[in-house]
């Protein structure tokens, strides 16, 4: 997806409808990131709240040279979703005590949680390194002790699962082309 | 710097992508990225990968959820515009407020300086005003003075007698006016000759061969009245120790005239 740099100026320019805009492309993929490390509706929602805001108060801090705008939105997404799984307070009101860490290893209670599309193709644990860092929040290094393999084969794990990925996109650059230009 | 392959190699791009570096290494992948336009490609591609893989497994949020986020920041910039333009009021009257105080501290130094500069034109004027005030006394004193004279002189009793010089001093002269019927007698000595400071002209009358002190001429006046003597048939003029003397010294006379 190309990213739109007329519409993010207007967004750094406090324009409203911008954001809606922003909003309509990229929430639902922030929102399977939140989701995903948040294990819990209500809290994800709350997350995604707040990264919209925060998108929209920092707008002016992105700047287009250092990388893709859904790159530097999902930063403030993964960051907001970890600090809210750390904030002890909403622990509680999610009756919640286990440490997210943990999570990553149990069964999603959510079957949206599954994850789908070209990383389904992948060999699971080229699927599951990706996860952990993409979708659950996890460092290298918290990752690769999670996976029981050293700091520098998960590396390449990672590496590896990126290639494939990207073989298998090209192959459905076309069908993608269609389903985000639907989404949008 | 590390070289190319080992970056990659390293994964240190990943995790930056992923937001896992410290501030410092942020700063030096963001350095190394701005200059090495390969490795620049190369991390455009995993942005696009994680990016396809995100979208691939993107979940719709609630509907209402964006309506709560467009509320939320249509309310904060309201709050932030009216918080915005109230700090701005209140610049401004604080902008207003420095300005009439400047505007105050210029004009009252200004008065200050004024002030000042009238006391010292007022002290200018006082002075000034002394001095016409001291003048105008002497004026004044100088026109009685020579009104007086002037009307001795322009009286038709008096006459004028020039006292001219003799051999022993024929460069002097005086003029005296004498008024028999007022009994006065004014000189004007201005055409003596300059003594020394030892000596001074003083001026006889002659009565029946004796001779009556008229008094000492004190030169550097224009005019001088002397005493009247009654029955004086001539006036004489003879230089004399200064103070004066009791009895002429004939041998030093210089100038008479009959009356």
């Amino acid at each position: 997806m190309q990213d739109d740099l007329e519409l993010i100026k207007r967004l750094q320019n406090q324009d409203n409808t911008a954001l809606s805009l922003i909003y309509d492309k990229y929430a639902a993929a922030l929102y399977g990131v939140i989701l995903r490390i948040c294990k819990n509706e209500a809290k994800a929602q709350d997350v995604l709240q707040e990264t919209f805001i925060k998108i929209w108060q920092k707008s002016n801090s992105y700047d287009p040279k250092k990388g893709k705008f859904f790159t530097w939105s999902y930063r403030i997404a993964k960051n907001l979703a970890l600090n809210s799984m750390r904030s002890p307070s909403k622990l509680i009101q999610n009756e919640d005590l286990s440490v997210y860490k943990n999570e990553s290893t149990e069964e999603p209670t959510i079957d949206l949680l599954q994850l789908n599309g070209s990383l389904k193709q992948l060999e699971p644990h080229h699927q599951k390194a990706l996860e952990l860092v993409y979708f659950n929040g996890l460092t290298h290094r918290e990752a690769h002790k999670e996976m029981d393999v050293p700091l520098g084969t998960f590396k390449s794990y990672i590496k590896q699962a990126l290639k494939k990925l990207r073989a298998a996109y090209q192959k459905e650059l076309f069908i993608l082309w269609i389903i985000i230009e639907t989404m949008i | 710097m590390m070289d190319r392959n080992s970056i990659k190699d390293t994964g240190i791009l990943e995790q930056y992508l992923l937001g896992e570096l410290s501030k410092e290494q942020q700063l030096e992948v963001e350095n190394i990225l701005k200059e090495d336009t390969e490795l620049r490609e190369y991390f455009n591609k995993i942005e696009s990968d994680f990016q396809n893989m995100a979208f691939e497994n993107a979940i719709t949020p609630p509907p209402h959820i964006k309506n709560v986020i467009l509320d939320t920041v249509q309310s904060q910039s309201v709050t932030k515009s009216i918080s915005l333009q109230a700090k701005k009021q209140s610049t401004i009257y604080l902008a207003v407020a420095a300005s009439f105080a400047i505007l105050f501290m210029i004009s009252s130094g200004w008065l200050y300086t004024q002030w000042q500069q009238s006391k010292n034109e007022i002290q200018l004027v006082q002075n000034e005003t002394s001095n016409l005030k001291d003048r105008i006394v002497a004026l004044e004193q100088n026109l009685n003075e020579t009104n007086k004279w002037y009307q001795a002189i322009n009286n038709p009793n008096t006459l004028q007698l020039v006292l001219k010089g003799n051999q022993a001093s024929p460069a002097s002269s005086a003029i005296t006016y004498v008024n028999h019927k007022e009994k006065t007698v004014l000189l004007n000595p201005q055409g003596l000759a300059i003594l020394d400071n030892e000596h001074t002209y003083q001026m006889w009358a002659d009565v029946e061969g004796e001779m009556i002190d008229m008094g000492v001429i004190s030169t550097g006046k224009e005019m001088i009245a002397m005493k009247y003597i009654d029955h004086a048939e001539s006036i004489n003029i003879t230089i004399e120790p200064s103070g004066g003397n009791d009895h002429p010294t004939v041998e030093r006379l210089i100038a008479n005239v009959l009356l």
